[in-house]
């Protein structure tokens, strides 16, 4: 089954990879929304607003039971009728009987993730009623026999050319494929739905504890005709949906169409509470909760942030992996980051096995979420919980298990690797090609060889000079900085040292954990972060610093939560978390912002690359950019320099090399945009991506990490 | 905000997302800009500050054909619907229309153009302070149909290009009338 799957999900990926014009209309669309979404925001605290709505919806939460009870007495009060579903399968039910015991015929439908979700439309035309979609994309991807591939823009994979076939086949005639017309068209033929429907099913954006009222967030004014028209109506509402009071849905209703579209309001809002009139008589109401796995969700300690998302679509629009592959492929009926968990936990984990590996771990949703969900941090349980049911595959097992955690035996084995590698460098420093079935890994980037002698080796004759030392610092290297570029470990000596710090290289260091972890081996990252946390606090240093922020971010951040029932090390990873920065911060904030530094480099064109857990992890931007520009070099901007550099570790080895490939080639061509000599990073992964792809694809700019950028101005 | 700026606010800010706001002198003036501009029937459901004003007759009177009954049959084939507002919001250009009774919903969402009279002293700033006065709007109405408009109808759903009216009104005219009503519980 799950070989069959997995086959299924690659053919997926190869399809949309094959379709330039998806990836084409992903990314002026990315580059629209970034736009448009900071006008919005302009002059409001985005942080202050997303934390007001991340707690108000914990509290709904915890206390959900009460206000579905108080949303359900005032809703009945003005006259609905409220029903809580379980599953989708009793949502459908009682919708289907409604529609039948009422006679309908036809239903107009207004946006509804939710009925996407029990696929509704399914259940009722089996039962022989007919379904109008009216929402514009949602009618186009009904006329397509497709699924939604964006929660907000249904049919944003679909070209006006495809549409215009589409609506041929309902007209009859050859329709031009041009998009006021087909608006027109849309106008035309599903205003006459509206009048005829017996029955108007509806979403909701927003369920109002207080007045129980829902409220409707849309901008072609469909709702309000499906709302209105109809003798009866039916809205289906997940539980997640519920706030308590309207200050409380105004928090929503201020943040979702900013977050959305980069509108300061949708056309409507449409507040809607009990039996309106319709016609003579009163509209007759139902309003359908549903939970379909949200209880579960909400009694997940690692997964319940999920459930303050308010469906957006922000964590697609920002994903690097949605822009080269869309929602059909990363996404099962929700998508994108948001959708790996609400998929495991409306559609079952069996349905979320590829997706959760779909996501390269940039945390570019989290930045912009507006509930604040660290949708990474549940992504990666997710994959943990898949690691232990379905497996992470025999190789890796046996790498993470037998292999990483014996620490002697792992560096043997990466010393081993570094002479077998001789074959293909040839005595260079880069492997070009890889021959036989590896072939496709050097293709589009050139990769590094494994250094003749690793840091640890070296460290012993590294000379170090320090008068009178200020701070003494344990440096944690990393794989990638220990055993594939040593000279950053020499660079950064040259640089503390001129700053008054001396280094140490604590020999116990191993793997930070973040491979194992990543891949779904919370057992062998919690072993690493035990013998990292003895390592490096042995000798119990002033600061422990880095120069990869994936590293960084496990010591700040992973270990304490590895850690954390573990009486001897909880305390321990604490001090650690607390005592390590990421070598640029280090300078700036402990060294006197590094004045010692400045001025001492030739005016040099220099652009900088965001590496994804330094910006978004660590929260470290500002500090590199200051130190290039104070040391003499000239830094320009890169289009996207915060985008993701297709790395993602083993993403861009084993899981997906394909889309890694296109991500990559994105940021060769921002990076080439700005004429600059060089482009500097902080993070040895992106340095190895952006290296290799510069080599192969690239006009020839110099690809280095700051501290060396910073070691040869002291030559 | 003092009020003047407030106002300045609104019209900038509805002006951005494609409504036509013009301030008028008075009653008159405002019927004689729809009746000009209303393109066909117009539909002209009863609502407070309207019945008050007479704006169906004067409507009429003004040579204009009016909808004022049996909206479901007519509304669909209107030029414009012409409704009330109770209040608006500066910040996002939106103005409230309580619309529990169907025929200012049938006005407001089926015609071609929408115009709706405002007055000016009913806009608050943002929606912060526009709860209070929803929240009043649910304490006296049992059942509600209330409805922030902000802008014509729109839709990007191809190819990502906004496009107006697709189901709702092509054109949002809002008349700023003053004298009109204070009343923000009513339209």
């Amino acid at each position: 089954m799950s070989k069959q799957r997995t086959r299924a999900y690659k053919a997926r990926i190869d399809q949309a990879l094959a379709t330039p014009r998806l990836q084409d209309t992903l990314h002026r669309f990315a580059d629209a929304y970034l736009l448009a979404r900071e006008a919005a925001f302009a002059g409001h605290d985005f942080e202050a607003l997303r934390t007001g709505i991340a707690a108000m919806k914990d509290e709904v939460r915890e206390r959900r039971e009460e206000y579905i009870a108080r949303f359900t007495r005032n809703a009945k009060a003005a006259g609905a009728t409220v029903y809580l579903a379980r599953t989708a399968q009793e949502a459908n039910a009682y919708i289907v009987s409604l529609a039948r015991q009422r006679r309908v015929k036809l239903v107009t439908k207004s946006k509804s993730m939710a009925s996407e979700e029990t696929h509704l439309n399914q259940a009722l035309e089996e039962a022989g009623v007919r379904v109008l979609e009216t929402d514009l994309g949602e009618w186009i991807i009904q006329l397509a026999g497709q699924r939604p591939s964006h929660m907000v823009m249904p049919a944003i994979h679909m070209s006006k050319e495809e549409v215009a076939e589409l609506f041929g086949k309902v007209t009859g005639k050859v329709e031009p494929a041009e998009i006021p017309h087909l608006v027109q068209l849309a106008r035309e033929q599903l205003r006459q739905g509206y009048l005829d429907a017996d029955m108007g099913i509806s979403g909701a954006n927003l369920a109002v504890a207080e007045t129980g009222g829902i409220a409707l967030v849309t901008n072609e004014g469909n709702a309000r005709l499906v709302t209105t028209l109809p003798k009866i109506h039916v809205a289906l509402v997940g539980i997640e949906k519920l706030v308590p009071t309207l200050e409380d849905a105004h928090k929503v209703i201020d943040v979702l169409p900013k977050n959305a579209t980069g509108q300061l309001s949708t056309s409507y809002v449409s507040w809607i509470r009990g039996a309106v009139p319709c016609g003579d008589a009163p509209k007759e109401l139902h309003i359908v909760l549903l939970d379909n796995g949200r209880s579960a969700l909400a009694e997940s300690p690692h997964c319940r942030d999920a459930l303050r998302c308010i469906k957006c679509g922000a964590c697609a629009n920002v994903c690097p992996v949605y822009q080269t592959v869309g929602g059909h492929v990363f996404g099962h009926i929700y998508i994108s980051a948001i959708g790996i968990i609400l998929t495991a936990f409306c559609h079952g984990l069996e349905n979320a096995a590829e997706l959760v590996r779909t996501c390269i771990g940039c945390r570019a949703c989290v930045a912009v979420c507006p509930s604040k969900i660290d949708l990474e941090s549940i992504i990666l349980h997710l994959r943990e919980v898949l690691g232990e049911e379905e497996g992470i595959g025999a190789g890796k097992a046996l790498v993470f298990k037998r292999i990483m955690r014996n620490r002697t035996l792992f560096h043997t084995m990466i010393r081993a690797a570094s002479l077998l590698q001789k074959p293909v460098t040839r005595g260079e420093r880069t492997i070009r090609h890889l021959p036989l079935f590896f072939a496709g890994l050097t293709e589009w980037r050139s990769l590094p060889a494994i250094a003749d002698k690793p840091l640890r080796d070296q460290w012993p004759s590294l000379p170090q000079q320090v008068d009178r030392p200020r701070y003494r610092v344990a440096f944690f290297a990393g794989c990638l900085n220990d055993f594939v570029y040593p000279e950053l470990g020499h660079d950064l000596v040259r640089v503390l040292n001129r700053l008054g710090v001396t280094v140490s290289f604590p020999k116990e260091q191993n793997c930070c954990g973040v491979p194992a972890l990543y891949s779904g081996d919370r057992d062998t990252a919690t072993a690493l972060a035990g013998q990292n946390v003895a390592a490096l606090l042995a000798d119990d240093p002033d600061f422990v610093v880095t120069t990869c922020p994936t590293c960084t971010m496990a010591l700040q951040r992973d270990i304490k939560d590895l850690l954390r029932d573990h009486p001897r090390w909880a305390a321990k990873a604490e001090r650690l978390a607390a005592i390590t920065l990421d070598v640029s911060r280090f300078i700036v904030e402990k060294c006197d912002g590094g004045q010692a530094l400045a001025g001492l480099a030739a005016p040099e064109k220099v652009t900088y690359h965001d590496s994804c857990h330094l910006k978004r992890g660590a929260g470290v931007w500002r500090e590199p950019r200051r130190l290039l520009a104070d040391s003499g070099r000239e830094l320009v901007e890169m289009g996207h320099a915060d985008r993701c550099c297709g790395f993602g570790g083993s993403y861009s080895f084993t899981s997906h090399p394909d889309i890694a490939r296109r991500i990559l080639g994105d940021k060769v061509a921002d990076i080439a945009a700005t004429g600059a000599a060089c482009v500097a990073m902080d993070c040895p992964g992106c340095l190895m991506q952006i290296r290799g792809g510069l080599d192969k694809q690239g006009p020839p700019v110099r690809v280095a990490h700051t501290i060396t950028l910073l070691a040869e101005t002291l030559a | 905000m003092s009020g003047a700026s407030i106002v300045e606010g609104f019209r900038a800010a509805a002006g951005k997302v494609g409504a036509e706001v013009v301030v008028v002198d008075g009653v008159d003036a405002a019927i004689r800009h729809v009746a000009a501009r209303a393109g066909g029937a117009i539909v002209c459901p009863e609502f407070p500050s309207g019945v008050r004003w007479g704006l169906a007759d004067r409507l009429r009177a003004a040579g204009s054909e009016v909808i004022d009954g049996d909206f479901r049959t007519h509304a669909p084939r209107a030029g414009a619907g012409l409704t009330g507002a109770n209040f608006a919001i500066a910040a996002t250009g939106t103005v409230v229309l309580e619309s529990t009774a169907e025929a200012l919903r049938l006005a407001s969402t089926l015609p071609i153009r929408h115009f709706v009279l405002l007055d000016p002293r009913k806009i608050v700033a943002d929606s912060t302070a526009a709860v209070p006065c929803l929240r009043q709007l649910h304490e006296r109405l049992p059942q509600a149909f209330l409805a922030y408009i902000t802008g014509p109808s729109r839709t990007a759903d191809i190819e990502r290009v906004l496009t107006i009216g697709v189901h709702g009104p092509k054109e949002l005219h809002i008349l700023l009338c003053e004298g009109l009503s204070d009343d923000f519980l009513e339209s």
